[in-house]
């Protein structure tokens, strides 16, 4: 039995002349908690189709608990939360859910058991009202991501994939999700998810895997991760209302590459061959009131800012996805 | 297996315990009873004139006919007010239709019957007036002076006046038989003509329906992309057999509880309707003109008095004619579905695929009128439209079993390649968001999918 969950190895995929993913790698350990990171057009929803074998790569393997992903029997072990999300709107739910668990191998039976269990879990089912016995499209939409959530996890999947999980939930849900998230993992399965919100992603995930253009910029754990990129980003507070005196220092582009500026607190990321010392004794020397003044380890979201550039961040930001 | 069996009883299951399922199955076959009951019963009481008895009678024959014409027609129409008879000499019959044409301008009379020598000698009878354009009533003036010549004829023969009478009230009526090559076959001639129609309307009826159900489903499941979780437990290979299998199952469904009430419905409920439409409807046919309310109205009455009976091979062509014309059409509906992404879009993209249905019905009437014509050996040979036009050509004639095999195998052939391109358009469609994709971007998919 293999230790990896998903092994993915030099997968290439092209649209015509666009390439969409470029000569991946990555391999996310079981029991994890996986991110895969990047803006729009990163290739992460064709990454996770190839995945789920919905769409064929032109060259490269992916493996899944040790067996090619197009084994038969394979996808019953995956839960999938694609980004569009949709059910049958004029179908009742329960048979919905029904139909999803039974596609994923499930016995009618059982299905109608679990449906019991997650609806009462959800508050779908209520001594007044039981909407497991309403048409899809009479539930509110905050509902309906529920019986989607339901409808990803009714076969108890030992990887469960969630395509921007985040986009579009309301606060009440998106701590439902997280909650469901950490559960998962406490009980051994996988979760794998795509997001462009770096803060979600740093506090949720053992790893992450940013890619940006269809190709792999970093991946590892996240504490890994952000230790490979400390000593460079420097977090500067000031007292009272120095701004103006400083600004010719933090400038300066021989002594700090890039500012992060949050009005009174600034994040600063030191330039080539600049030292933090340099940058103290130059502050120091304007006459501000320092208030705090130290060395730190990146947030995901700087080192993305940093690996991806802002270009690919703008693109990332304009929309969801 | 198992997958597509969950997704085919999702497809059958939803759609046959929806509402507009049932209603459509219940009211399907009172909607053909009326269709086949209705020309009878508006027929006799309204396409012909009410007053179609007021007419002037001019009889410059010399003999009598006007007088029985006369009698004849004031005893067919008790309810129309009477015809006047002006009796007169040949040589003054222009005069008199001077004067009649007058009194039909001015409304006094609906028209005026003008009977002559060559009237007498059963060649032709003159009939001008305001509804001469309606063909039913001049049938039935020319079929009430028709039986008057010939009560004329055997009177002159020196057949007994009363027997003249009775003879003159024989009604025929037409029993056919239909005569193939292994003898004679049961069932009339128009029973089969209206069965090979209705067959031919059922199937091209069902294949437009519910291939666009299946078009609908496809877009559905793509608009609100439901495609998505369901493409990550079955591939699209088997969603769409399970969906085609599914859809087409509810269409057999819906025609089968259609047969069965519709029988039900024509022995219980059709003597009810054609009762109350009074004497003088039942097996008059033959003063209606050619077409649909002759073979309508006797529809109900071989319906009523049993169907023809088809022999095996020919329901085993029936069935296999839907089976392979649905499929066919399906595959290319559910390509369609996959294509578009708004109910705007659809109308247009499904055009091409519904003008090769549509130019198999618009040729029925031609079909039907030379079923051994050029046209319709090759509209029921080629496979966009043998399985609507075959079954049609083959009630009305005998054909030949290579073309029947030729046809359907030239179906089964078509059948494969439309499944071959649908399935790649379905599969790389049914995720693309987006514009509509044109013809070249449908050639790409169709060679990249895989």
């Amino acid at each position: 039995m293999s230790d990896l969950a998903i092994d993915i190895r030099n997968v290439v995929k092209r649209y015509g002349d666009h390439l969409a993913v470029g000569d991946l790698t990555l391999a996310v350990p079981r029991g994890t908690v996986y991110g895969l990171l990047g803006p729009n057009g990163a290739g992460k929803t064709t990454t996770i189709r190839m995945l789920l074998n919905i769409i064929v790569p032109d060259s490269g393997t992916i493996t899944l608990f040790g067996a090619s992903h197009r084994a038969p029997g394979i996808t019953d072990r995956i839960g999938y939360l694609p980004e569009e999300r949709g059910l049958y709107k004029k179908m009742q739910v329960r048979r919905v859910l029904r139909f999803l668990a039974e596609l994923k191998g499930v016995s009618p039976r059982v299905a109608d058991q679990r449906i019991d269990e997650w609806l009462e879990r959800l508050e779908l089912r209520t001594p007044e009202r039981d909407w497991g016995l309403a048409k899809v499209d009479e539930l509110s939409r905050g509902m309906q991501q529920k019986v989607q959530f339901i409808g990803t996890l009714l076969h108890e999947p030992d990887l469960v994939i969630l395509d921007e999980p985040f986009s579009g939930l309301d606060p009440i849900n998106a701590q439902a999700l997280k909650d469901a998230i950490v559960e998962l993992k406490s009980r051994g399965k996988t979760v794998i998810f795509s997001t462009h919100l770096m803060d979600n992603a740093e506090r949720l995930c053992d790893s992450v895997c940013i890619i940006a253009r269809g190709r792999k910029v970093l991946d590892g754990g996240v504490a890994e991760v952000r230790r490979a990129h400390s000593g460079r980003m420097i977090a500067l507070a000031l007292e009272g209302d120095d701004a103006s005196r400083i600004a010719p220092v933090i400038g300066d582009r021989a002594l700090v590459r890039r500012v992060d500026d949050h009005n009174r607190y600034y994040e600063l990321e030191l330039a080539d061959g600049a030292e933090a010392q340099e940058v103290l004794r130059r502050v120091v020397a304007t006459g501000a009131a320092v208030q705090r003044f130290e060395l730190v380890l990146p947030s995901l979201h700087q080192i993305f800012l940093e690996r991806v550039g802002a270009r690919g961040v703008e693109e990332g930001v304009t929309g969801h996805g | 297996m198992g997958k597509l069996v969950v997704v085919f009883k999702r497809e059958y299951l939803e759609r046959v315990r929806s509402k507009w399922f049932i209603i459509g199955t219940v009211l399907g076959p009172v909607f053909f009873l009326l269709v086949a009951v209705s020309p009878r019963l508006f027929g006799d009481n309204e396409v012909r004139s009410k007053e179609l008895a007021h007419v002037d009678v001019i009889d410059g024959t010399g003999t009598g006919l006007g007088a029985r014409v006369t009698a004849a027609l004031h005893e067919t129409y008790p309810l129309s007010r009477a015809p006047n008879l002006r009796v007169v000499r040949p040589e003054l019959v222009p005069a008199e239709e001077e004067r009649s044409t007058l009194r039909v301008q001015h409304a006094d009379v609906l028209g005026y019957l003008v009977l002559d020598s060559a009237t007498v000698a059963g060649e032709s009878m003159g009939y001008a007036g305001r509804n001469a354009n309606a063909s039913g009533d001049v049938e039935a003036l020319r079929g009430i002076v028709r039986q008057q010549v010939l009560a004329e004829q055997l009177g002159r023969e020196g057949i007994d006046a009363s027997k003249v009478a009775a003879f003159s009230k024989v009604r025929l009526v037409a029993h056919t038989q239909k005569i193939g090559d292994a003898g004679p076959e049961r069932g009339t001639g128009i029973a089969l003509l209206l069965l090979g129609w209705a067959v031919a309307l059922l199937l091209y009826m069902m294949i437009v329906i519910y291939g666009q159900t299946i078009m609908r489903g496809v877009m559905e499941e793509k608009t609100t992309r439901v495609a998505e979780v369901v493409v990550s437990s079955v591939s699209t290979d088997t969603l769409l057999a399970g969906k085609i299998v599914g859809v087409g199952l509810v269409a057999i469904t819906q025609v089968m509880t259609w047969i069965v009430l519709t029988i039900l419905a024509m022995y219980y409920g059709a003597p009810l309707l054609i009762g109350r439409a009074g004497p003088g409807l039942v097996g008059s046919g033959g003063g209606a003109p050619s077409g649909m309310p002759a073979a309508a109205g006797a529809g109900a009455e071989a319906l009523a008095a049993g169907l023809p009976v088809i022999p095996l091979w020919a329901m085993i062509v029936l069935l296999l004619c839907f089976v392979l014309g649905f499929i066919f059409y399906a595959s290319l509906f559910a390509a369609v579905g996959a294509m578009v992404n708004s109910q705007e879009d659809v109308q247009q993209a499904a055009t091409p695929v519904m003008l090769l249905l549509v130019s198999s019905v618009i040729f029925m009437g031609p079909i039907i009128a030379n079923p051994e014509g050029t046209l319709a050996r090759t509209m029921s040979l080629l496979p966009t439209s043998a399985p609507i036009l075959m079954p049609l050509r083959m009630a009305l004639v005998r054909v030949p079993w290579y073309e029947l095999v030729g046809a359907m195998l030239g179906v089964l052939v078509s059948c494969v390649i439309a499944i071959w391109l649908s399935a790649r358009i379905y599969r790389v469609g049914l995720l693309m968001y987006g514009k509509r994709p044109t013809v070249r971007e449908l050639v790409r998919w169709v060679r990249e999918a895989r």
